[in-house]
Protein backbone atom coordinates (compact mmCIF):
# COMPACT_ATOMS: atom_id res chain seq x y z
CA UNK A 1 0.00 0.00 0.00
CA UNK A 2 2.90 2.63 0.75
CA UNK A 3 4.34 1.44 -2.63
CA UNK A 4 0.91 2.28 -4.33
CA UNK A 5 -0.04 5.85 -2.86
CA UNK A 6 3.64 7.24 -2.69
CA UNK A 7 3.76 6.05 -6.61
CA UNK A 8 0.84 7.75 -7.19
CA UNK A 9 2.02 10.74 -5.04
CA UNK A 10 5.33 11.12 -7.31
CA UNK A 11 3.37 10.61 -10.51
CA UNK A 12 1.05 13.50 -10.06
CA UNK A 13 4.10 15.92 -9.16
CA UNK A 14 5.69 14.47 -12.87
CA UNK A 15 2.44 15.45 -14.71
CA UNK A 16 2.00 18.68 -13.27
CA UNK A 17 -0.81 20.23 -11.39
CA UNK A 18 -3.67 19.76 -13.62
CA UNK A 19 -3.19 16.23 -13.08
CA UNK A 20 -2.64 16.99 -9.31
CA UNK A 21 -5.55 18.42 -8.98
CA UNK A 22 -8.11 15.97 -11.18
CA UNK A 23 -9.83 13.15 -9.63
CA UNK A 24 -7.28 10.19 -11.10
CA UNK A 25 -4.97 10.90 -7.72
CA UNK A 26 -7.83 10.70 -5.66
CA UNK A 27 -9.89 7.70 -7.04
CA UNK A 28 -6.40 6.18 -7.18
CA UNK A 29 -6.02 6.40 -3.01
CA UNK A 30 -9.82 5.73 -3.14
CA UNK A 31 -9.70 2.51 -4.65
CA UNK A 32 -6.77 1.54 -2.61
CA UNK A 33 -7.99 1.79 0.86
CA UNK A 34 -11.36 0.10 1.01
CA UNK A 35 -9.61 -2.48 -0.20
CA UNK A 36 -7.38 -2.74 2.58
CA UNK A 37 -9.69 -2.20 4.98
CA UNK A 38 -11.82 -5.19 3.39
CA UNK A 39 -8.70 -7.48 4.02
CA UNK A 40 -9.09 -6.63 7.52
CA UNK A 41 -12.58 -7.43 7.83
CA UNK A 42 -11.83 -10.58 6.43
CA UNK A 43 -9.93 -10.90 9.27
CA UNK A 44 -12.62 -10.32 11.27
CA UNK A 45 -11.34 -8.26 13.98
CA UNK A 46 -12.46 -4.62 15.18
CA UNK A 47 -9.53 -3.42 16.50
CA UNK A 48 -7.56 -4.11 13.58
CA UNK A 49 -9.56 -1.74 11.33
CA UNK A 50 -9.07 1.14 14.07
CA UNK A 51 -5.73 0.36 13.77
CA UNK A 52 -5.59 0.30 10.47
CA UNK A 53 -7.25 2.99 10.11
CA UNK A 54 -5.51 5.37 12.09
CA UNK A 55 -2.27 4.32 10.86
CA UNK A 56 -3.43 5.13 7.04
CA UNK A 57 -4.16 8.59 8.38
CA UNK A 58 -0.76 8.56 9.66
CA UNK A 59 0.95 7.32 7.02
CA UNK A 60 -1.32 9.77 4.61
CA UNK A 61 -0.46 12.68 7.31
CA UNK A 62 3.78 11.96 6.94
CA UNK A 63 3.55 11.62 2.87
CA UNK A 64 1.74 14.27 2.53
CA UNK A 65 3.87 16.48 4.76
CA UNK A 66 7.63 15.34 3.59
CA UNK A 67 5.93 15.96 0.18
CA UNK A 68 4.63 19.11 0.47
CA UNK A 69 8.72 20.03 1.34
CA UNK A 70 9.76 18.73 -1.52
CA UNK A 71 7.26 20.45 -4.32
CA UNK A 72 8.22 23.89 -5.58
CA UNK A 73 5.49 25.53 -4.53
CA UNK A 74 4.65 24.51 -0.49
CA UNK A 75 2.75 27.61 0.35
CA UNK A 76 -0.01 26.13 -1.89
CA UNK A 77 0.52 22.87 -1.15
CA UNK A 78 0.82 22.86 2.75
CA UNK A 79 -2.91 24.49 2.50
CA UNK A 80 -4.36 21.96 0.68
CA UNK A 81 -2.81 18.71 2.41
CA UNK A 82 -4.97 19.94 5.15
CA UNK A 83 -8.56 19.71 4.13
CA UNK A 84 -7.48 17.08 1.95
CA UNK A 85 -7.13 14.57 4.35
CA UNK A 86 -10.55 15.61 6.42
CA UNK A 87 -12.90 14.69 3.60
CA UNK A 88 -10.18 11.32 3.44
CA UNK A 89 -11.13 10.76 6.69
CA UNK A 90 -14.78 11.12 6.84
CA UNK A 91 -14.60 8.99 3.87
CA UNK A 92 -12.83 6.42 5.36
CA UNK A 93 -14.37 6.24 8.65
CA UNK A 94 -17.93 6.32 6.74
CA UNK A 95 -16.50 3.34 4.54
CA UNK A 96 -14.68 1.46 7.17
CA UNK A 97 -18.36 1.33 9.13
CA UNK A 98 -20.19 0.25 5.63
CA UNK A 99 -17.82 -2.36 5.69
CA UNK A 100 -18.07 -3.33 9.07
CA UNK A 101 -21.93 -3.80 8.89
CA UNK A 102 -22.13 -6.01 5.68
CA UNK A 103 -18.70 -7.76 5.63
CA UNK A 104 -20.03 -10.27 2.92
CA UNK A 105 -19.87 -7.91 0.19
CA UNK A 106 -16.43 -5.67 -0.12
CA UNK A 107 -16.57 -5.18 -3.91
CA UNK A 108 -20.20 -3.25 -4.29
CA UNK A 109 -18.76 -0.78 -1.01
CA UNK A 110 -15.47 -0.10 -2.55
CA UNK A 111 -17.20 0.99 -6.10
CA UNK A 112 -19.41 3.46 -4.12
CA UNK A 113 -16.40 4.69 -2.21
CA UNK A 114 -14.71 5.12 -5.37
CA UNK A 115 -17.80 7.17 -7.15
CA UNK A 116 -18.29 8.85 -3.94
CA UNK A 117 -14.18 10.49 -3.91
CA UNK A 118 -14.19 12.58 -6.48
CA UNK A 119 -17.48 14.35 -5.28
CA UNK A 120 -16.55 15.20 -2.07
CA UNK A 121 -12.78 16.36 -2.64
CA UNK A 122 -12.71 19.76 -4.30
CA UNK A 123 -9.89 21.73 -4.49
CA UNK A 124 -10.30 25.80 -4.32
CA UNK A 125 -6.76 26.81 -5.34
CA UNK A 126 -6.51 26.32 -9.00
CA UNK A 127 -6.02 30.18 -9.75
CA UNK A 128 -3.62 30.97 -7.46
CA UNK A 129 -1.08 28.74 -8.69
CA UNK A 130 -1.55 29.30 -12.00
CA UNK A 131 -1.09 33.08 -10.96
CA UNK A 132 2.30 32.62 -8.76
CA UNK A 133 3.47 29.87 -11.98
CA UNK A 134 3.61 32.70 -14.18
CA UNK A 135 4.74 35.16 -11.56
CA UNK A 136 7.40 33.00 -9.93
CA UNK A 137 8.83 31.47 -12.96
CA UNK A 138 10.89 34.28 -14.51
CA UNK A 139 10.65 32.65 -17.85
CA UNK A 140 8.60 33.89 -20.29
CA UNK A 141 7.94 37.50 -19.62
CA UNK A 142 10.84 38.82 -18.55
CA UNK A 143 12.89 37.55 -21.72
CA UNK A 144 10.83 39.12 -23.95
CA UNK A 145 11.39 42.52 -21.74
CA UNK A 146 15.03 41.76 -21.70
CA UNK A 147 14.95 41.65 -25.78
CA UNK A 148 12.61 44.17 -26.30
CA UNK A 149 15.29 46.54 -23.81
CA UNK A 150 17.85 45.40 -26.15
CA UNK A 151 16.52 46.40 -29.38
CA UNK A 152 15.87 49.58 -28.22
CA UNK A 153 19.52 50.34 -26.76
CA UNK A 154 21.07 49.09 -30.23
CA UNK A 155 19.26 51.54 -31.59
CA UNK A 156 19.61 54.68 -30.01
CA UNK A 157 21.75 55.64 -27.22
CA UNK A 158 19.97 56.02 -23.86
CA UNK A 159 22.90 56.84 -20.81
CA UNK A 160 22.03 55.69 -17.55
CA UNK A 161 19.09 58.35 -15.49
CA UNK A 162 19.70 58.31 -11.92
CA UNK A 163 17.79 60.48 -9.64
CA UNK A 164 19.96 64.13 -9.21
CA UNK A 165 20.63 64.30 -12.69
CA UNK A 166 19.63 67.34 -14.57
CA UNK A 167 18.99 66.15 -18.22
CA UNK A 168 18.24 67.41 -21.48
CA UNK A 169 15.63 65.43 -23.53
CA UNK A 170 14.69 66.55 -27.04
CA UNK A 171 11.25 65.51 -27.30
CA UNK A 172 9.48 64.61 -30.69
CA UNK A 173 5.70 65.69 -30.69
CA UNK A 174 3.89 64.09 -33.55
CA UNK A 175 0.47 66.16 -33.15
CA UNK A 176 1.18 67.99 -36.78
CA UNK A 177 4.26 70.07 -35.57
CA UNK A 178 7.63 68.06 -36.60
CA UNK A 179 9.71 70.40 -34.38
CA UNK A 180 11.64 68.96 -31.61
CA UNK A 181 11.00 70.58 -28.12
CA UNK A 182 13.55 70.45 -26.01
CA UNK A 183 12.99 70.15 -22.19
CA UNK A 184 15.52 70.71 -19.55
CA UNK A 185 15.10 69.63 -15.73
CA UNK A 186 15.76 67.76 -12.76
CA UNK A 187 15.20 63.96 -12.61
CA UNK A 188 13.24 63.51 -9.26
CA UNK A 189 12.30 59.97 -9.74
CA UNK A 190 12.86 56.88 -12.05
CA UNK A 191 10.65 53.24 -11.53
CA UNK A 192 12.52 50.30 -13.23
CA UNK A 193 9.93 48.04 -15.12
CA UNK A 194 11.72 46.49 -17.86
CA UNK A 195 10.64 48.20 -21.09
CA UNK A 196 8.26 50.71 -19.82
CA UNK A 197 10.74 52.07 -17.06
CA UNK A 198 9.64 55.75 -16.69
CA UNK A 199 11.54 58.79 -14.96
CA UNK A 200 10.11 61.92 -13.96
CA UNK A 201 11.57 65.19 -14.76
CA UNK A 202 10.70 68.34 -13.20
CA UNK A 203 11.27 72.14 -14.44
CA UNK A 204 10.80 75.67 -14.30
CA UNK A 205 8.10 76.33 -17.26
CA UNK A 206 6.78 80.63 -17.78
CA UNK A 207 6.94 80.82 -13.61
CA UNK A 208 4.72 77.52 -12.79
CA UNK A 209 6.38 74.30 -11.59
CA UNK A 210 5.89 71.54 -14.00
CA UNK A 211 6.49 67.68 -13.05
CA UNK A 212 6.75 65.31 -16.56
CA UNK A 213 6.93 61.47 -16.68
CA UNK A 214 8.12 60.12 -19.67
CA UNK A 215 8.91 55.92 -20.56
CA UNK A 216 12.53 55.86 -20.67
CA UNK A 217 12.19 53.47 -23.86
CA UNK A 218 10.26 56.13 -25.93
CA UNK A 219 10.21 56.56 -29.63
CA UNK A 220 9.35 60.09 -28.81
CA UNK A 221 12.30 60.58 -27.17
CA UNK A 222 15.25 61.43 -29.80
CA UNK A 223 18.06 62.19 -27.60
CA UNK A 224 18.96 62.76 -23.85
CA UNK A 225 21.60 64.33 -22.69
CA UNK A 226 23.00 64.73 -19.25
CA UNK A 227 24.32 67.73 -18.18
CA UNK A 228 25.13 67.88 -14.92
CA UNK A 229 24.83 65.46 -11.49
CA UNK A 230 23.54 66.46 -7.94
CA UNK A 231 24.37 64.72 -5.20
CA UNK A 232 21.19 63.62 -3.29
CA UNK A 233 20.82 60.90 -1.05
CA UNK A 234 17.42 60.20 -2.00
CA UNK A 235 15.26 57.80 -4.54
CA UNK A 236 12.45 59.61 -5.03
CA UNK A 237 13.41 63.62 -4.81
CA UNK A 238 9.51 64.57 -4.02
CA UNK A 239 10.89 67.01 -1.44
CA UNK A 240 11.52 69.62 -4.31
CA UNK A 241 7.99 70.35 -4.76
CA UNK A 242 7.72 72.21 -1.56
CA UNK A 243 11.30 73.88 -1.79
CA UNK A 244 10.46 75.34 -5.72
CA UNK A 245 13.52 76.62 -6.16
CA UNK A 246 13.98 79.62 -8.13
CA UNK A 247 15.98 78.62 -11.26
CA UNK A 248 15.39 75.26 -13.00
CA UNK B 1 -9.59 67.16 -10.20
CA UNK B 2 -11.41 70.60 -9.71
CA UNK B 3 -14.55 70.09 -7.27
CA UNK B 4 -17.32 72.92 -6.33
CA UNK B 5 -15.13 74.96 -3.35
CA UNK B 6 -11.96 74.46 -5.06
CA UNK B 7 -9.71 78.07 -5.01
CA UNK B 8 -8.19 78.68 -8.40
CA UNK B 9 -5.70 80.98 -9.66
CA UNK B 10 -6.49 83.06 -12.88
CA UNK B 11 -3.69 82.94 -15.14
CA UNK B 12 -5.24 86.01 -17.63
CA UNK B 13 -5.45 89.42 -17.25
CA UNK B 14 -9.22 89.82 -17.43
CA UNK B 15 -9.06 91.22 -13.90
CA UNK B 16 -10.11 88.48 -11.57
CA UNK B 17 -7.04 87.05 -9.12
CA UNK B 18 -8.67 83.93 -7.86
CA UNK B 19 -11.87 81.79 -8.19
CA UNK B 20 -13.66 79.33 -6.23
CA UNK B 21 -15.33 76.70 -8.30
CA UNK B 22 -19.46 76.63 -7.78
CA UNK B 23 -20.29 74.23 -10.68
CA UNK B 24 -18.84 71.98 -12.90
CA UNK B 25 -20.47 72.06 -16.78
CA UNK B 26 -21.32 68.32 -18.00
CA UNK B 27 -23.43 65.62 -16.54
CA UNK B 28 -26.13 66.71 -13.92
CA UNK B 29 -23.81 64.93 -10.56
CA UNK B 30 -20.54 65.47 -12.43
CA UNK B 31 -17.83 65.51 -9.80
CA UNK B 32 -14.58 66.20 -11.46
CA UNK B 33 -12.90 68.69 -14.10
CA UNK B 34 -10.07 67.79 -15.33
CA UNK B 35 -8.23 69.94 -17.84
CA UNK B 36 -9.88 71.52 -20.69
CA UNK B 37 -13.18 71.67 -18.66
CA UNK B 38 -15.45 73.99 -18.38
CA UNK B 39 -16.64 75.44 -14.92
CA UNK B 40 -18.62 78.42 -13.18
CA UNK B 41 -16.82 79.88 -10.67
CA UNK B 42 -17.34 83.02 -8.64
CA UNK B 43 -14.84 85.34 -8.37
CA UNK B 44 -12.72 85.71 -5.15
CA UNK B 45 -10.12 88.47 -5.18
CA UNK B 46 -10.14 91.03 -8.25
CA UNK B 47 -7.68 93.67 -9.12
CA UNK B 48 -8.94 96.91 -8.50
CA UNK B 49 -10.32 99.41 -11.10
CA UNK B 50 -10.70 96.31 -13.61
CA UNK B 51 -14.22 95.08 -15.14
CA UNK B 52 -14.42 91.84 -13.30
CA UNK B 53 -15.17 92.58 -9.62
CA UNK B 54 -15.31 90.13 -6.42
CA UNK B 55 -18.16 88.06 -5.74
CA UNK B 56 -19.49 87.51 -9.67
CA UNK B 57 -20.03 84.51 -11.25
CA UNK B 58 -17.79 83.37 -14.21
CA UNK B 59 -17.37 80.90 -16.81
CA UNK B 60 -13.65 79.81 -17.03
CA UNK B 61 -11.94 76.96 -18.63
CA UNK B 62 -9.23 74.84 -16.32
CA UNK B 63 -6.01 75.01 -18.03
CA UNK B 64 -3.32 73.52 -15.43
CA UNK B 65 -3.87 71.08 -12.40
CA UNK B 66 -2.29 69.22 -9.80
CA UNK B 67 -3.98 65.75 -10.36
CA UNK B 68 -1.74 64.35 -13.49
CA UNK B 69 -2.90 64.79 -17.30
CA UNK B 70 -2.23 61.38 -19.08
CA UNK B 71 -1.17 61.16 -22.76
CA UNK B 72 -1.31 58.10 -25.24
CA UNK B 73 2.03 57.99 -25.60
CA UNK B 74 2.74 57.28 -21.76
CA UNK B 75 3.43 61.21 -21.16
CA UNK B 76 2.06 62.39 -17.88
CA UNK B 77 2.22 65.87 -17.08
CA UNK B 78 1.62 67.43 -13.43
CA UNK B 79 1.63 71.04 -12.63
CA UNK B 80 2.16 72.59 -9.79
CA UNK B 81 -0.88 74.30 -8.92
CA UNK B 82 -4.75 74.55 -10.01
CA UNK B 83 -5.90 77.32 -12.91
CA UNK B 84 -7.63 78.77 -14.97
CA UNK B 85 -8.68 81.26 -17.87
CA UNK B 86 -11.74 83.33 -17.67
CA UNK B 87 -13.79 83.18 -20.83
CA UNK B 88 -17.37 84.39 -21.90
CA UNK B 89 -20.56 82.43 -22.95
CA UNK B 90 -18.23 81.30 -26.32
CA UNK B 91 -15.72 80.02 -25.22
CA UNK B 92 -13.11 83.25 -25.55
CA UNK B 93 -10.82 84.19 -22.93
CA UNK B 94 -11.77 87.67 -21.76
CA UNK B 95 -8.31 89.51 -21.20
CA UNK B 96 -5.60 89.44 -24.22
CA UNK B 97 -2.95 88.21 -22.65
CA UNK B 98 -2.25 84.36 -21.07
CA UNK B 99 0.61 83.91 -18.07
CA UNK B 100 1.88 80.58 -17.63
CA UNK B 101 1.96 76.92 -19.47
CA UNK B 102 -1.27 75.61 -21.45
CA UNK B 103 -1.38 72.02 -22.14
CA UNK B 104 -1.58 70.82 -25.78
CA UNK B 105 -5.04 69.32 -25.24
CA UNK B 106 -6.52 72.58 -24.75
CA UNK B 107 -5.97 72.63 -28.84
CA UNK B 108 -8.19 70.03 -29.94
CA UNK B 109 -11.17 71.26 -27.51
CA UNK B 110 -11.52 74.28 -29.73
CA UNK B 111 -9.96 76.97 -27.06
CA UNK B 112 -8.08 77.85 -30.15
CA UNK B 113 -7.72 81.62 -28.94
CA UNK B 114 -6.19 80.36 -25.56
CA UNK B 115 -3.71 78.38 -26.91
CA UNK B 116 -2.11 80.74 -29.53
CA UNK B 117 -1.76 83.89 -26.91
CA UNK B 118 0.19 80.86 -24.58
CA UNK B 119 3.66 81.98 -24.18
CA UNK B 120 4.69 78.28 -24.03
CA UNK B 121 2.17 75.11 -25.03
CA UNK B 122 3.43 72.07 -23.34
Amino acid sequence: MQSFISGSIRLGQRQGFSRWRSAHFKSSTGAYLPSQISTNVAHGANNSIKSSQNHILQFLGTRFGSQTKELMFPGSYGGCSVPELSPLATMMSSSSSRCMTTAASPTTDSSESVTDVPARIKFKRLDKTARNIMKESPLFPFILDKEAVEEVKEQREIPDIKPGYIVQLKVEVPENKRRLSTIKGIVIARRNAGLNTTFRIRRMVAGVGVESLFPLYSPNIKEIKVLDKKKVRRAKLYYLRNKMNALR
Amino acid sequence: MIQPQTHLNVTNNSGARELMCIRVIGASNRRYAHIGDVIVAVIKEAVPNTPLERSEVIRAVIVRTCKELKRDNGMIIRYDDNAAVVIDQEGNPKGTRIFGAIARELRQLNFTKIVSLAPEVL
